[in-house]
């Protein structure tokens, strides 16, 4: 899903707008309970550790989703129940971790809007309400997906390309910032990373024909201290012909080397949006994070040349956002199969069976991507989850049909790693479609799909969640589910996973065996990440159940924490 | 005023009270140069009164456009109806009297506009609920392009996104046949959508969603 070099001008308008007054927005505040204590940068930094908080949206730097209390496990889970139940006042696509800081919750929903609750009970203690301008640009719903947590504030990215930080306690707005121009396409559906004095946040739009990037801002004022452009101002590359896992992509390299000469290089409308957290290395010094599609998705025929680093795990420098290294799955993608799904950062045995620093991502292709972390080079690609027909089939008028869907494989939807058993499990799509191409210019930041995908009705769709074995790229188990799944996973020291379906279910698994230990019925789709947490002795998994815009799960607004009395 | 208030405000391009067949291009141009002259006279500090008359009388004084290919413009979403006057004056999206018109707004005055009609309440038409087969067909189509990914589950819009629900039926078949054959130039990803499914599936859709609220 991103923007521009001609608008350079309209960007440097957009400078640094800091609003010290709250007044334009809405904050009701309740009597306070917990206590609200600083979130220190060691407290971030040993977050995977942490048995009793949940501080990052996917549990730490290294996105492992892995909670290390076991208090919750095999042996208890059957006796979980819900502990409280919190209703929004939005009902819409809930995709938010929770975030929990010392028995304080943090949870956002669709259109901006932020909670802060009791852990305990999930009574309210405040409510910002963002006002959002008038241009909201946005392909797939008003979705948000939490907040990041630093010293005494808030973080969250607004759906009209802002960067607001909020006071913890009350929720009063402390700074707004301008990331870009919403009427060109970006906008903010992930949630900012905080890491050592910095707010880091991507952008969508890769469907509007942005240049995408990666900003960092400066915690306290909202000053932007850097900013990396996903899409270089040579993205040609090597003319790949074949995919990361070796097949032939049918490019017509002639015809599009004919178009570089008529047109140039495409990188000012050539999208890259990045739309989910970077991955932090904090002994390399460096963020990993992933580069979505290309602008148009499905007209190759305007964009020649590889379109770096589209579809691409991208590694900067966190000081500065100097490029280190990328990989690149699909070179000159037609088919919107972007990489999306957070980066994980873990040990993995290389080819000759050594212990290597890691890097783990899944893709829409329906592969895990295994890769060294320092030269972001492929070490191995999983087995395919879901079935894989007729690729790379280059997209026609009438459509041509191709497995998997251009909703994946995995989508957005962070993995979770167990890394004791050395398995990460990834929920999966099976949407079959038919890829259609129409060539349009360039529409000034309307939607620029050039072509569309289009689900086949009669087809049967369905989903899975699947355990990968990283270290040797076998499915270690997978359970089919009624419906293709999107949200994410948690994964606990309980020797637990937890995700949730469209259809309202929300389940454990066993994470060596894949059984079915436990189930719930939320009443709309569980279609968030599910989070956990600790306070007063007792551990709870908690998971917002909202359903879904871009698959049309049944919507609600409940959060809900469940607790083994 | 009266000679003035045809030219109107997003998709009215079809604008006469007496419907457009008749209308020879000799007066149309004279309607024109009078809407334009006397736009050009008023001062930029003219209250937004002046410009919501002149919208008006298209697209109705309670909200209830004169002629059934005239969009709703009450409860519109700001952003949408913004967008679609910036696009009169670029020329993306053409229509004689809208483009005319939106040629003299600077981008303050089409937010005051935008926001104006926003602040409305949607007017109810009283059109038909479709029938369970027309409707069956409508949901076939959202499966197939996800039009809700956009419009939102009840087809209500949001920010630059058009509410679709209650729009007049004559209206939707008009816009999305237009998107269908790049007549209407200023969105070519909903053009390539409209192309991906049939002219039925289309004339469905529009009939389900005018009878939504």
């Amino acid at each position: 899903m991103a923007r521009l070099g001609r608008f350079a001008a309209i960007g440097t308008a957009f400078a640094l707008a800091v609003v010290c007054t709250a007044s334009a927005q809405e904050v009701k505040t309740a009597a306070k309970y917990g206590d609200m204590s600083t979130v220190t940068q060691d407290l971030l930094n040993r977050a995977g550790g942490d048995g009793n908080n949940f501080l990052h949206t996917n549990g730490d730097y290294n996105q492992l989703r892995f909670y290390p209390n076991r208090q919750i496990n095999v042996s208890n889970v059957a006796r979980l129940r819900p502990a409280w139940i919190f209703q929004t006042e939005v009902k819409e696509s809930l995709e938010t971790t929770p975030i929990i800081v010392n028995g304080v919750m943090y949870v956002t929903t669709s259109y901006n809007h932020v909670y802060a609750l009791d852990a305990r009970t999930g009574e309210e203690l405040w409510h910002y309400k963002q006002k959002l301008g008038p241009i909201t640009t946005y392909c797939c719903g008003p979705n948000n997906r939490g907040v990041a947590v630093h010293g005494d504030m808030v973080y969250m990215g607004t759906l009209d390309a802002k960067l607001v930080a909020l006071e913890a306690k009350t929720g009063k707005l402390v700074w707004q910032a301008d990331i870009a121009d919403p009427e060109l396409g970006y906008s903010e559906t992930m949630a900012p990373t905080a890491v050592n004095g910095k707010i880091l946040i991507g952008t969508n739009g890769g469907e509007y024909g942005i240049r995408g990037f990666v900003k960092a801002f400066d915690a306290k004022s909202g000053k932007l201290l850097w900013t990396f452009y996903t899409i270089p101002e040579n993205s040609v590359g090597v003319w790949a012909e074949k995919d990361a896992t070796g097949r032939h992509m049918l490019r017509d390299i002639a015809a599009e080397k004919a178009q570089l000469a008529q047109t140039g290089d495409p990188y000012k409308t050539l999208g890259g949006g990045v739309w989910q957290n970077p991955a932090v290395d904090l002994a390399l010094n460096r963020i990993f994070f992933m580069v979505g599609n290309p602008s148009p998705d499905l007209d190759g025929s305007l964009r020649p040349g590889d379109n770096l680093y589209t579809n691409s795990l991208v590694s900067v420098n966190l000081d500065t956002g100097q490029y280190v290294c990328h990989f690149q799955y699909i070179a000159h993608d037609v088919w919107d199969l972007d990489a999306v799904s957070p980066p994980i950062l873990v040990d993995v045995r290389n080819s000759q069976g050594q212990v290597v620093p890691g890097v783990l991502h899944a893709g829409k292709t329906g592969h895990v991507y295994v890769h060294n972390r320092n030269d972001c080079s492929l070490i191995r690609f999983s087995e395919a989850m879901v079935p894989q027909e007729n690729m790379w089939v280059l997209p026609t008028k009438e459509g041509a049909r191709m497995l998997p869907g251009a909703n994946g494989g995995v989508e957005w939807s962070p993995m979770a790693v167990n890394p004791g058993l050395g398995l990460t499990y990834a929920i999966n799509l099976h949407q079959p479609m038919t890829y259609h191409v129409e060539s349009s210019p360039y529409p000034q930041g309307k939607l620029w799909l050039g072509g569309a995908f289009k689900v086949i009705p009669a087809e049967e769709q369905w989903g899975n969640i699947t355990a990968v074995d990283y270290n040797t790229g076998k499915i270690r188990w997978q359970v089919k589910t009624p419906q293709p799944m999107i949200g994410g996973v948690l994964a606990t020291a309980g020797g637990l996973v937890f995700t949730g379906e469209g259809n309202g279910l929300f389940k454990a698994y066993d994470a060596e065996t894949g059984a079915t230990l436990w189930k719930f019925q939320a009443g709309a789709g569980v279609n968030a990440p599910p989070s956990s947490y600790t306070v007063d002795g007792k551990q709870y998994i908690v998971v917002g159940a909202g359903g879904n815009v871009q698959l049309d799960y049944k919507r609600g607004n409940s959060i809900i924490a469940f607790t083994v009395d | 005023m009266a000679g003035l208030l045809w030219p109107c405000l997003p998709g009215a391009d079809a604008p006469s009270r007496h419907g457009t067949a008749g209308r020879s291009r000799g007066v149309r141009a004279a309607v024109l140069a009078t809407t334009l002259m006397v736009l050009c006279q008023a001062s930029r500090a003219d209250p937004i009164e002046e410009k919501v008359q002149l919208c008006n009388a298209c697209h109705g004084e309670n909200g209830i456009p004169q002629d059934v290919q005239t969009p709703v413009i009450w409860g519109q979403h700001q952003g949408y109806l913004y967008l679609q006057l910036r696009d009169y004056k670029r020329g993306t999206r053409k229509s004689d009297p809208m483009s005319t018109i939106a040629e003299t707004l600077e981008r303050d005055e089409m937010m005051a506009l935008a926001e104006y009609f926003a602040g409305k309440p949607w007017p109810r038409l009283g059109q038909p609920s479709a029938s369970d087969a027309v409707a069956a067909q409508a949901q076939r189509a959202n499966v197939a392009v996800n039009c809700t990914g956009c419009h939102l589950g009840a087809y209500q819009g949001d920010g630059t996104q058009p509410r679709l629900a209650g729009q007049r039926r004559e209206y939707l078949v008009k816009s999305m046949i237009e998107f269908r054959t790049r007549t209407r130039g200023n969105n070519p990803g909903m053009s390539d959508l409209m192309l991906s499914i049939s002219e039925e599936a289309i004339a469905a859709c529009a009939e389900y969603l005018a009878g939504l609220q």
